[in-house]
């Protein structure tokens, strides 16, 4: 270490960096470990975190090794950017959350505005999407939705609010070719829910889609 | 039946892979291209923390839409973050502002031994509070911070370097340190963008030549309008989305061939950026671009 006392006075040249004393065969074993140990836990993570879902010895073989020191570190990934596969799930999701009070009348808010951009509304629809995606999973069903109901209570000051998930459906090529579809595409709702507070309890009614509700059969008369 | 006698003098394949693993990782590497790489992620790192400033105390405070309790069902056991332990908003926001100062120290290269330990630390903490806000640019640039917390990134174009030369200290010497965090950036680089290729190729709008399509018609995510263009000709579709493919496959197989690394590396500065401004994932294409700057191998090899 060459501290402030040793400076060189003015008109001395600059001391020359040496070369890099060589690393020891012991602290380059060590390395080689570490390395090794790491390489094999990002083919694990790659290998177990694909959308088509990892076996079953590579997802208990990285839980017990790997995950518990790469997933603090934000490492336990598979990076399988798909872009898109052209499905509705890729399409846009958007949030619209409207009080269901006399000052909803309003509108609903949606998030991201359309005048929002970058990260920050990239943000906003990744939120909506697993709002949608979270209702095909036991686990998590029911779970985001009525947080974010609830997370609109406070700053709105009510207790009744609709949480509805919006995806935008990109029309095919050629039906805007054809005139069968506006090259805008069109939206449809992934998931509606409503979010209430009783008695200090967050419920949520899900809503059912139309298609999915029996039709109503009247007894034919005599 | 005896095997033939090696001749003396040749390496076994035992000793051919040992010294090609030791001059990947152990070969010396000046200051240059980590610290370019240090301020390429520092800037993506800032981008990206900065856009959770207007919504942090909607999803994060003490009654926003993504409480603690919820984030069992969305990730790992082991994730933890520091973010789960403040609910009061000044707390919170005192650590975010606290974490953004800390990746500003690593984009510059101030005190860098500790603050690129500690932005990694800040990143992968703010993901982990809202995992399902997380995108792959996200992931990229995770990767990046902990690379530049293992060499050492902060040997040039860094306030510490202005410092030591004020100092009088001499300039530091190549270091092992930073070739095993370069040689890392380019194994990610390489695995990423093999991953992404894999990936779309199990969807079959990357075969029949129409992903392109159905990226530039989507809403929103969109930065440019190129549904015209792709109206007009399905050539143009085609030769884009099969291009996008195969530029990932050839960048994640050109990485470990030396007479393609450095044009392809060179390719990636642009072709990243373009597929991410294609693909509606502008951060994940410029962080790639920042990964292949790592990637560059004369500035590694001729610095060694």
């Amino acid at each position: 270490m060459v501290g402030r006392r040793n400076r060189p006075p003015a008109g001395m040249s600059m001391p020359v960096n040496t070369p890099p004393p060589p690393v020891s065969e012991t602290r380059r074993a060590a390395v080689t470990v570490a390395l090794a140990a790491y390489l094999a836990g990002l083919a694990l993570c790659v290998a177990g975190n694909t959308s088509s879902g990892g076996s079953a010895v590579v997802r208990t073989v990285k839980a017990k090794l790997f995950s518990p020191w790469m997933a603090p570190l934000w490492l336990d990934l598979g990076y399988d950017t798909l872009l898109t596969h052209g499905r509705a799930e890729d399409g846009d999701h958007r949030l619209e959350i409207r009080r269901l009070d006399a000052l909803g009348a309003a509108g609903p808010v949606v998030l991201p505005a359309r005048s929002l951009g970058g990260e920050r509304a990239a943000r906003w629809r990744r939120l909506a999407r697993a709002v949608a995606e979270g209702e095909a999973d036991p686990d998590r069903e029911a779970l985001l939705p009525a947080a974010v109901g609830a997370g609109a209570f406070a700053p709105w000051s009510t207790r009744d609010v609709s949480v509805r998930v919006m995806r935008h459906l990109p029309p095919d090529r050629a039906d805007v070719l054809t005139g069968v579809a506006d090259a805008a595409g069109r939206d449809d709702e992934a998931y509606a829910a409503r979010v209430r507070l009783v008695a200090g309890e967050v419920q949520l009614i899900k809503s059912t889609p139309r298609e999915e509700l029996a039709p109503l059969v009247q007894e034919p008369t005599p | 039946m005896n095997a033939a006698p090696r001749p003396s003098g040749s390496p076994s394949l035992g000793d051919a892979i040992g010294a090609t693993w030791t001059t990947f990782w152990f070969t010396p590497v000046g200051a240059w291209p980590l610290a370019a790489v240090r301020i390429g992620g520092g800037l993506l790192a800032l981008a990206l923390w900065a856009g959770y400033a207007r919504d942090l105390e909607t999803w994060f405070g003490a009654s926003g839409m993504i409480p603690p309790g919820l984030l069992a069902a969305w990730r790992s056991p082991y994730g933890v973050s520091v973010f789960d332990f403040l609910p009061s908003s000044p707390l919170l926001w005192i650590a975010y502002l606290a974490g953004g100062l800390v990746l500003a120290c690593v984009t510059v290269g101030a005190l860098t031994p500790v603050t690129t330990v500690l932005g990694a630390l800040a990143f992968a903490s703010l993901l982990h509070r809202g995992p399902m806000l997380a995108g792959p640019a996200d992931d990229v640039v995770a990767v990046i911070l902990w690379c530049l917390a293992i060499g050492r990134s902060g040997d040039a174009l860094s306030i510490d370097g202005g410092a030591r030369s004020r100092l009088g200290r001499p300039s530091p010497a190549p270091s092992v340190r930073s070739r095993i965090a370069l040689g890392l950036l380019r194994i990610h680089a390489a695995v990423i963008a093999g991953a992404a290729a894999l990936a779309q190729l199990k969807g079959d709008v990357w075969w029949n030549g129409t992903a392109a399509w159905w990226l530039a018609a989507r809403a929103d995510s969109g930065l440019v309008d190129l549904t015209g263009l792709f109206l007009r000709s399905e050539y143009l579709l085609n030769v884009v989305t099969h291009a996008i493919v195969l530029f990932e496959a050839l960048f994640a197989a050109g990485m470990w061939i030396p007479a393609v690394r450095r044009p392809l590396a060179i390719a990636g500065l642009v072709a990243w950026p373009l597929i991410g401004i294609v693909g509606g994932e502008p951060f994940w294409g410029l962080a790639l671009a920042v990964l292949s700057l790592g990637c560059l191998p004369d500035a590694v090899e001729s610095s060694a």
